[in-house]
């Protein structure tokens, strides 16, 4: 086994690595931006080393610095977390040329997996259905090809991305119309009038399945995550098992993604995520070759430690577990708190966190990647914190969500807490009746309504009250005074927060 | 004592007078009412108004107020004078979120029309473009490139 890890990240996530490697008796590294240092990452692991200025490209994705860091403190292993370098092969393949260990898959899965392309046919050649779709060809080509999959289709430039010039459509009059204008939008923008259509799935979830593989063939199933309440494909709130599919499907789902990690010899954590039709269809979307934000739902159902079976089949090459030990047990459903505002186009906040207070339900886990007076700087993701509950079924499990989110309480920075109490007692929440467009397409504009109608009158008195006791009654910590009268607004940055040493924690 | 507080676009005022042993007369939009309030330590007090009793807890941050009463969250923020005066006269542009300054595309006066991006802002890999409200001149720049900034600030001046 390692005897030190080197944490490629920050936030939340770095401190649940480090939780993991501290109870596994390894020694852990932080690593830290001077726009980060301080930072509750940096506190909680054993050694700190500051990599660069504030932005991500000169910090948290410079290999160089990192590689730096690592060779330095010597560690052993590196973990990526998720985002930054998590996904990137290039440096995967950089720390093993490093003689270091990669805590996740090989850099050519790695490379693999982030080419759509490549992933979907990798998942056809284990028998996984991947969403239908047909390439090139002429018109009356792609109508036979519609026929065949079935209307509604979606229409794309074959060599486009990003949606440019995406086209749905519902019938042969209308297809034959899209492909026309289709292809001429593709050949002025792409010089290359090759169109691609592809099934449009109508009112779809997402559902994901997490798998561990040794690297040398065999792979193990830790079952679903439900993750279709999402704002602009990014996940709010995740579960498991999922609501919305039955024992037959979870199998199924299971089998395919087992299929498709054994095929490829996938080593390590892994997440394949489908898109589920309403009907029961699933077709592979795309696989995640690292640990997945919401990894603690499917740790609290099934008791087992996703990041130390990591650390375990990077230091051994072998799945601690078998199948059978893998059991999922009552139901788990996870917030994510974010520093966004979301009444206001949920734009990024950033700033100081004067007041932290997290829930003490001894069924709710809660990831924090802050405490009180920490500094969220304006570069990163704006994740604070996911907030875990679990319960004997789903319902119980809710109800304390939505109970754990009441005694939440962050002041100092806008967050989405808000979204997040309303989503929890949201009917449709409730009843699990709702897909991946739902939050967009009928749950936010009344949301937002009820967010920026007047504050009542009784938050007015109150906050006029706590100016008028003074401080017994009200938590300041800017020192500007209680009235700041022609005081320019304090500059968030020019306060860095607390200062610790290193390694002093 | 009067005390103003921006909620979204709306102004709104509390006037509140002591009456003593914790008790406050309160005149809220005309309305007159009577509340007490029991201090409880740590930014937080006991609020017994018409509606029944409620713990509140209020936290400043520059001039924004977090207020939490019982479980819900709200945020406004005071208004002083000079930052009444400033919005009402300098026709400024302020952060909408806090950031980097990214690019400034005009300088003090340049004469710039409605809509005409005046300076872009970055926070957490989303781009902020700050434009001209209405047709005018640029009367000064607050912000250089890759600044940082707080939320609020007034980066461009018009007049």
């Amino acid at each position: 086994m390692f005897s030190k890890v080197l944490i490629a990240n920050r936030g939340e996530i770095a401190c649940r690595i480090a939780a993991t490697l501290r109870e596994m008796a390894i020694r852990s590294v932080a690593v830290c931006s001077e726009a980060d240092r301080g930072a509750l990452h940096t506190r909680v692991a054993d050694e700190v080393v500051t990599i660069g200025p504030a932005e991500s490209r000169a910090s948290y994705l410079n290999v160089a610095a990192i590689l730096e860091a690592a060779k330095r403190a010597k560690a052993e292993a590196i973990h990526p977390g998720y985002g930054f370098l998590a996904e990137n092969a290039a440096f995967a393949e950089a720390v093993e040329n490093a003689g270091l260990v990669f805590i996740g898959p090989s850099p050519e899965h790695v490379r693999a997996m982030g080419d759509k392309r490549a992933a979907r046919a990798l998942a056809e050649s284990a028998g996984v259905p991947v969403v239908p779709g047909a390439e090139g060809g002429d018109t009356d080509g792609l109508v036979r090809a519609a026929k065949a999959m079935g209307y509604p289709v979606m229409l794309k430039a074959a060599l486009g991305g990003g949606g440019k010039g995406m086209q749905v459509a519902h019938d042969e009059a209308q297809l034959r119309e899209a492909i026309e204008s289709a292809g001429r939008l593709a050949l002025s923008a792409f010089g290359d009038a090759a169109l691609y259509l592809e099934k449009r799935l109508e009112r779809p979830r997402h559902v994901e399945v997490q798998v561990l593989g040794d690297g040398r063939g065999e792979a193990i199933s830790l079952f679903e995550r439900e993750c279709s309440l999402q704002r602009r494909h990014q996940k709010v709130i995740e579960e498991s098992p999922s609501p919305g599919v039955d024992d037959a499907a979870r199998r199924a789902l299971s089998q395919a993604a087992i299929a498709l990690a054994r095929r490829v010899s996938y080593r390590g954590a892994g997440t394949l995520e489908f898109l589920v039709a309403p009907g029961g269809a699933f077709y592979f979307l795309e696989m995640n070759t690292r640990i997945q934000v919401e990894h603690p739902v499917t740790e609290r159902v099934t008791g087992l430690d996703l990041v130390r079976l990591q650390v375990e089949i990077a230091a051994t090459g072998e799945l601690p577990i078998a199948q059978a030990d893998v059991v999922s047990r009552g139901h788990a459903i996870e917030a994510r708190l974010y520093a966004e505002d979301a009444a206001h186009g949920f734009l990024p906040q950033a700033g100081t966190a004067l007041k932290v207070r997290w829930p003490r339900d001894p069924f709710v886990r809660v990831d924090a990647g802050i405490e009180a007076g920490d500094t969220v700087p304006v570069h990163y993701d704006p994740i604070l914190a996911k907030i875990i509950a679990q319960g004997a079924t789903r319902e119980e499990a809710l109800d304390r969500l939505a109970t754990a989110l009441d005694e939440t309480c962050v002041h100092g920075v806008i967050t989405n807490l808000p979204f997040l109490k309303a989503l929890a007692r949201a009917g449709e929440v409730r009843a699990a009746r709702f897909d991946t467009e739902w939050i967009e397409r009928e749950f936010l504009a009344g949301f937002t309504a009820v967010a920026t109608a007047p504050v009542p009158e009784r938050a007015l008195i109150a906050a006029a009250l706590a100016e008028a006791m003074g401080p017994a009654a009200s938590a300041s910590v800017d020192g500007a005074g209680p009235e700041g009268e022609g005081e320019p607004v304090p500059d968030v940055f020019a306060t860095v927060g607390r200062w610790r040493l290193p390694g002093l924690e | 004592m009067r005390y103003a507080f921006r909620d979204e676009d709306r102004d709104r005022e509390v006037e509140l007078t002591p009456l003593g042993e914790g008790r406050w007369r309160v005149v809220v939009n005309g309305a007159e009412s009577e509340v007490a309030a029991e201090a409880l330590g740590e930014g937080r007090f006991r609020l017994t108004d018409a509606e029944g009793e409620a713990i509140a807890e209020v936290t400043t941050a520059g001039d924004r107020r977090f207020v939490r009463l019982d479980t819900l969250e709200f945020v406004i923020d005071r208004q002083t004078r000079a930052r009444r005066r400033g919005a009402g006269a300098g026709g400024g542009l302020e952060a909408p979120m806090p950031g980097v300054v990214t690019r400034v595309l005009v300088a003090p006066g340049e004469t710039v029309k409605r809509g005409q991006p005046l300076m872009a802002l970055e926070a957490m890999k989303m781009e902020h473009v700050i434009r001209a409200p209405a047709d005018g001149t640029i009367k000064s720049v607050r912000a250089a490139a890759g600044q940082l900034v707080a939320g609020g600030v007034p980066l461009v001046e018009m007049e």
